[in-house]
């Protein structure tokens, strides 16, 4: 219940600007380990044409641009062009599994729907958005909401039956705004991308492991470089998993302030935010059922608004590492802390 | 000498970056602000005709007074002569009065409970809300843009570059407000039952 709460004014810019900064770190985090990952391997190709070469001298040799670094370039290369794959699809990604339809202006049928697209529109103006989001109601009974598309032109919200009728005006537009927010910060460019770089970074550091480990020669010189990889291999999952996790919290803060920022207002989303827990847990057993009966629930559980698993103890590759902060840690950064 | 001579280019082109950088952002803001400024006419324009068509509607529910059209349609071309004149503040005070009957009109809803349970009306109340809140969200992003453009152009680097290019890059916005006495009548104001 909200009466639980202290509520104090929330300052969303210093929330937005301090989770700027770690995004950046991310990123930069994770450029760094592909180009090390790249030059490493090319370090090893190039060394195995040239035995006698150190390893100093091929660094030299590529920072003068002697030998063109293929393995750092290609590995770019192949970066790149899924990345353009996967977001040009995306918004259809998202929706996978899900019994799903379209709401305009036109088509609402109900008053709800009615509403729903009106609070979208609205949040639309407030964030200056030029592009009217594709507005979606997924026809299933627990509450829960996404934002998805790689830009403001083909950017999609989603949100369940149930999350449409038990929510009031206000708290469904600050769960769409929170959504909204999402798409302005880019958020969904961002994770994808992130989640793509971090897989082809493993499949590629995997068969380098196994080329290494079988394609050895009996060169000596191998021995330093195959413990490298296999440091590498055990260390890298951990590291971008970890990477992804920290950038995924990161946006969850950054959208709830964004949703503070657009309403200049903190209780309705608190208030949702309660309501959509107390409801989870409630409901637990038959949430939990839907959410597992429910195919590809995995491509949606980072880019929901509630995770689900907060509440319910479902199945889940990421359960040991959250996606979204702790409901209190979310509260308490939009300024309601819990009354001892 | 050759190495230094590079440097210096490198430098020169860093810097020649950045200028151009700046000066595309801020010529971007302030066309963000001027396409919001305009945004809110589109809403003014849009709650005038919704609420036209609204209170043609309302009238087949209940007895209430024409004049309220005539109060919006006097208080339009009010604000529409201000707005040709240039004069914000009394366009302000115009568009203000149309919002105070908005709210007359939740009010009389509130008064009558048959009414307030009739669909078309509950359908009408979320039509005004919805209307006053993408005015109110047009004004928002406006003053968000003009909160944007003040704060890139007074930062330290970007206030050097402005000054280089006052003409195209020093514009003065206001933040859309009230004027101080609407302002305390506002404040002062509640709901007589």
């Amino acid at each position: 219940m909200l009466q639980d709460y202290h509520q104090e004014a929330a300052d969303w810019r210093k929330t937005i600007r301090s989770n700027t900064h770690k995004t950046w770190f991310v990123i930069t985090a994770f450029i760094s380990i592909y180009v090390v990952t790249g030059l490493l391997i090319d370090i090893m190709r190039v060394l195995s044409m040239y035995p006698e070469a150190s390893v100093s001298l091929v660094l030299k040799a590529f920072l003068k641009g002697m030998i063109v670094p293929w393995a750092t370039l290609i590995l770019g290369g192949i970066a790149i062009i899924s990345w353009v794959i996967t977001l040009a699809f995306s918004d259809k990604i998202m929706l996978l599994g899900t019994e799903y339809y379209e709401i305009t202006e036109t088509s609402a049928r109900t008053f709800k729907e009615k509403q729903l697209y009106h609070v979208v529109e609205e949040m639309k103006i407030a964030a200056g958005l030029h592009f009217m989001p594709k507005v979606f109601v997924i026809d299933a009974n627990y509450m829960n909401a996404f934002a998805s598309g790689y830009s403001e032109r083909s950017a999609m919200v989603a949100i369940t039956k149930g999350l449409m009728e038990k929510l009031d005006r206000a708290e469904l537009k600050a769960v769409m705004a929170h959504e909204l927010s999402h798409i302005r910060h880019l958020d969904i460019k961002l994770t994808l991308t992130v989640a793509l770089l971090g897989n082809i970074l493993l499949l590629v550091v995997d068969m380098f492991f196994y080329s290494a480990l079988f394609g050895r020669d009996g060169r000596r010189e191998d021995n330093r470089f195959l413990a490298v990889i296999m440091l590498l291999r055990y260390l890298l999952p951990v590291v971008t998993v970890l990477l992804s996790l920290f950038l995924s919290r990161t946006r969850e803060y950054m959208a709830d302030a964004g949703s503070v920022e657009l309403m200049r207002d903190n209780e309705p989303l608190a208030r949702a935010l309660i309501k959509i827990s107390a409801d989870h847990t409630e409901h637990a057993e038959e949430y939990e059922k839907a959410y597992q009966e429910t195919p590809h629930e995995e491509v949606r559980q980072a880019a929901y608004l509630f995770d689900p698993s907060e509440v319910l103890p479902l199945r889940s590759l990421t359960n040991a590492f959250r996606t979204h902060p702790a409901l209190s840690d979310r509260l308490k950064a939009i300024g309601f802390s819990k009354k001892q | 000498m050759r190495t230094f001579f590079f440097f210096i280019l490198a430098i020169i082109f860093i810097i020649f970056a950045v200028v151009i950088g700046v000066y595309n952002t801020l010529i971007r803001m302030i066309e963000a602000i001027n396409n919001n400024k305009k945004q809110i006419d589109i809403q003014l324009d849009r709650r005038f005709k919704v609420f036209e068509s609204l209170i043609e509607a309302v009238k087949k529910y209940m007895d209430y007074e024409k004049t309220t059209l005539k109060e919006v349609v006097a208080l339009r071309n009010q604000a529409q002569a201000a707005k040709a004149t240039g004069d914000e503040k009394a366009r302000m005070v115009a568009e203000e009065g149309i919002s105070k009957i908005a709210a007359g009109l939740s009010v009389v809803f509130e008064a009558y409970p048959d009414l307030k349970a009739n669909q078309n009306v509950v359908a009408l109340q979320e039509e005004i809300v919805n209307t006053e809140n993408r005015l109110a969200y047009a004004k928002q992003a406006y003053n968000d843009s003009v909160e944007r453009y003040m704060a890139k152009k007074k930062s330290f680097f970007e206030a050097i570059i402005v000054n280089l290019f006052r003409d195209s890059l020093d514009k003065q916005f206001d933040y859309w407000g009230l004027s101080e006495a609407t302002a305390a009548s506002h404040e002062n104001y509640t709901v007589k039952f």
